[in-house]
């Protein structure tokens, strides 16, 4: 009983935070998503004998407790915050059914997900199954309809989970540290932009383009992944983040490419020299003076995916954006489970946890790092492609170290090794920095405004301390490092885990659970 | 089957195997006795690719293998169980076992040795599904030979199987290795429990500080007035 107090005031105070900072219809929103969640929350310690009618009336507590913490929140929210931010409170015609809605949504949401845990263990899965689809499917429109307009950020949200997923098989499979993962995104980014650009007078289509990109992206994962895997641990952390360093400073200085052909620019006159004969050859020169990636101030206007009856896909219409990338985040999780139950799934397991113990077993341990390197640097391809179409540029600043660390910080706060994991930490994170901060950039600005700064006139240097630094985006990665090292400290594993890994940081919990069972 | 001519290997610049010369024939357990540091490891790792030997040869069957990789030796049919167990101490029994059918194919064949491997070692049917690290010293040491037999080897290295074991679990796993060689699994065992180990042997091989001193049958060795002081702590 206490731990379901506990689920429902943590769930209800999470909706309410989030309702906290945007108000309006994200009450409804927010409401089904915490439903969804709380329902399979309450999954992990349920009694499946229960059947599903039990557990959805079981739910119903919780749920209502959840839901008026929730609404509380919303509507202090409406009355109490939105005018001290100098913002009129929305309308009773929205407050009322939003609320509802999201208030029923939430109670609603909350006993079918749970229900769906006293079903047969295949009906379960499928049930979940379409509830995710359709919620998946819904999103956009829902938040088109609603006004929220939270569909162009969580795309982003979405090209860094392709990028998480990515490099989960490099970090979470293989074991293999990366401080340099953003190179490849920008390989595949900036594969995209000089094929289809007015840069070179190159326009290859998109649907082609993306193929390449991908390519290119394990190429180079197998050229740099060759002479540095040998290395193990700490070496190899330092050699990624060398590369990782190396190529936005590449990518800015490509601008002057001039290749010569040797035979006649070197060889030839050099030995002419070596005759001291003073006849002149001519130089065949093969590329002169390229500006390959156009430097600081990158590349673009770059090309768009074109569909029939959609046509070119526009910056102020998300849907077929969000769609794309959800079907790229599909065929990514598709492919990288077959690889991970897969031979050579095992193969990175075993080398991650022992690699002579895998040596001895017959693996061959270059071949099976090479081949985490280069296929996990293929679906930051995927991502490239997609950034690039998307934000219609490329700047070789979005590749920095930094970029890396966020990648790789999905990974491990999501949940080393587990699929669902990382999927949820890249929209978390990501969600996080780029829909939270500026909300609350904007609420505290309001804020500011209207209620704090007018009460500080009376001390002018206060005042003038406070405006300037009550900007949350310029503690992004204050914040963020807060949020790394809080989680550490209560959940190493990672939001969902995988089996293995929570294993490892818990040795000694199961050891001691083992010596129980043994003693009964 | 497998033999070795004047194989040095070196870790740096310590000259570990000193010009090693020895034969194994098929359906024979050939046992190493030597003391701590003598060399013992070092040749297994050596046969098993994982160290270079930087002169001589090593052929099974007329192949020369000191120039294959690791992983395919294993696929000639070498397989060891090595010294410290090296269990994958995160995945469970059934895991650690499949690691060591890593290189084959045939499901029948591995799903055939799932069962061979269960009947030898009825304990770790039992403990199918927990963790290797959580496994007692015996039950790991006994992971560590099934997953050897996991290859379907046909030749088994084994080093120091009854380091760390009570005398009636030695005693188990000597049992467990003869039932093994009679099942048609060739094996080199290296052991520093020598009486047990000449006890099942055809034959050995006494190596000191890197070289090879003495070599004979196992009931002739038992006899030899040295081994007898040095290694069976006659006095
Ligand atoms: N990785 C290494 N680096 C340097 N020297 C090593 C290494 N491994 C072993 N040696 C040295 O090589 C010699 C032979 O070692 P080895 O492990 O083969 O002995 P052993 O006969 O198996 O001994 P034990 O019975 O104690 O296991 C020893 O002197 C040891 O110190
Ligand atoms: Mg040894």
């Amino acid at each position: 009983m206490k731990a379901e107090i506990k689920l429902a005031l943590t769930m209800g105070l999470l909706g309410g935070v989030v309702v906290f900072l945007f108000g309006g219809w994200s009450v409804t929103v927010l409401g089904i998503l915490i439903g969804v969640f709380m329902g399979l929350s309450i999954g992990g310690r349920v009694n499946k004998k229960d059947g599903p009618r039990k557990l959805a009336l079981q739910s119903l507590s919780t749920a209502g407790i959840a839901a008026v913490v929730f609404i509380a929140v919303s509507l202090f929210q409406n009355y109490v915050v939105a005018p001290a931010g100098g913002q009129f409170p929305s309308e009773l015609y929205i407050v009322i059914p939003a609320n509802l809605i999201g208030g029923l949504g939430m109670i609603l949401f909350t006993a079918l997900t749970a229900a769906l845990h006293g079903l047969p263990d295949r009906q379960e899965r499928l049930g979940k199954l379409i509830l995710m689809v359709v919620l998946v499917i819904a999103f956009p429109f829902i938040d088109r309809i609603t006004g929220l307009h939270w569909s162009g950020q969580i795309i982003f949200a979405l090209i860094f989970v392709i990028l998480g997923l990515g490099l989960n098989i490099v970090v979470g499979f293989a074991g293999l540290l990366d401080f340099g993962y953003a190179a490849f995104f920008a390989i595949g980014a900036y594969t995209t932009g000089i094929l289809s650009s007015p840069q070179h007078h190159i326009f290859m289509n998109f649907w082609l383009v993306i193929w390449i990109a991908l390519a290119m992206a394990a190429l180079w994962g197998l050229i740099l992944g060759t002479p540095t895997l040998r290395l193990r641990g700490d070496y190899l952390a330092i050699v990624t983040l060398g590369c990782g360093e190396m190529m936005p400073i590449i990518f800015r200085n490509l601008t002057n490419v001039t290749i010569k052909e040797p035979l006649t620019c070197w060889i030839i006159p050099g030995i002419m020299r070596l005759f001291n004969s003073s006849a002149a050859t001519k130089c065949i020169t093969i590329i002169d003076n390229l500006d390959l990636t156009a430097g600081e101030k990158g590349i673009n206007p770059i090309g768009r995916p074109y569909l029939p009856f959609i046509g070119e896909f526009q910056s102020n219409n998300p849907i077929p954006w969000y769609f794309l990338i959800i079907l790229l985040i599909l065929l990514s999780v598709f492919l990288i489970r077959r690889l991970r139950d897969g031979r050579l799934g095992r193969a990175w397991m075993a080398c991650r946890e022992d690699q002579d113990a895998a040596v001895q077993m017959g693996i061959d341990p270059v071949h099976t790092k090479l081949t985490a390197f280069a296929l996990g640097a293929a679906f930051s391809g995927f991502a490239g492609a997609f950034y690039a179409a998307y934000i219609r540029g490329i700047f070789p600043s979005v590749f920095e170290f930094s970029t890396s660390i966020i990648v790789l910080c999905i990974v491990v706060l999501g949940g080393m090794g587990n699929i669902n994991g990382v999927i949820l930490g890249g929209i978390i994170i990501m969600g996080a920095d780029r829909l939270f901060l500026p909300a609350l950039k904007d609420l505290l600005k309001g804020l500011m405004d209207h209620t704090i700064l007018p009460a500080l006139t009376s001390n002018h240097t206060l005042q003038a301390v406070v405006a300037q630094n009550a900007n949350p985006i310029l503690y992004r990665y204050l914040l963020f490092g807060l949020t790394l090292v809080i989680m550490m400290a209560l959940r190493p594993e990672g939001i969902i885990p995988s089996a293995q890994i929570r294993a490892e940081l818990h040795a000694d919990e199961e050891t001691s659970a083992v010596e129980k069972a043994v003693k009964n | 089957m497998l033999e070795l001519i004047e194989v040095h290997t070196y870790y740096g610049n310590i000259h570990a195997l000193k010009g090693v010369s020895m034969t194994v024939a098929e359906g024979e357990i050939v046992t190493v006795i030597g003391s701590n540091g003598a060399g013992k490891s070092t040749m297994l790792r050596t046969i098993h690719g994982i160290l270079r030997p930087k002169k001589g040869t090593i052929l099974l069957e007329g192949e020369a293998l000191e120039k294959l990789p690791s992983h395919k030796i294993v696929e000639r049919g070498i397989s060891q169980s090595p010294e410290g167990r090296m269990i994958f101490p995160r995945m469970t029994v059934q895991e650690n076992l499949e690691m060591g059918a890593y290189t084959r194919k045939d499901k029948a064949g591995i799903a055939q040795d799932f069962e061979w491997v269960f009947k030898l070692f009825p304990r770790l049917k039992e403990r199918i599904n927990q963790k290797g690290g959580t496994l007692s010293g015996g039950e790991q040491q006994m992971l560590a030979i099934g997953r050897a037999m996991m290859a379907h080897p046909r030749i088994m290295l084994l080093d120091e199987p009854s380091m760390g074991l009570s005398p009636i679990l030695v005693g188990q796993i000597f049992e467990t290795i003869v039932e093994l060689n009679k099942q048609g699994t060739t094996i080199l065992l290296v052991e520093q429990n020598a009486r047990m180990a000449l006890s099942i042997a055809h034959r050995g091989y006494v190596l000191q500080t890197g070289e090879i001193i003495l070599h004979d049958t196992s009931a002739k060795l038992k006899e030899d007035p040295m081994v007898q002081k040095s290694y069976l702590g006659a006095n």
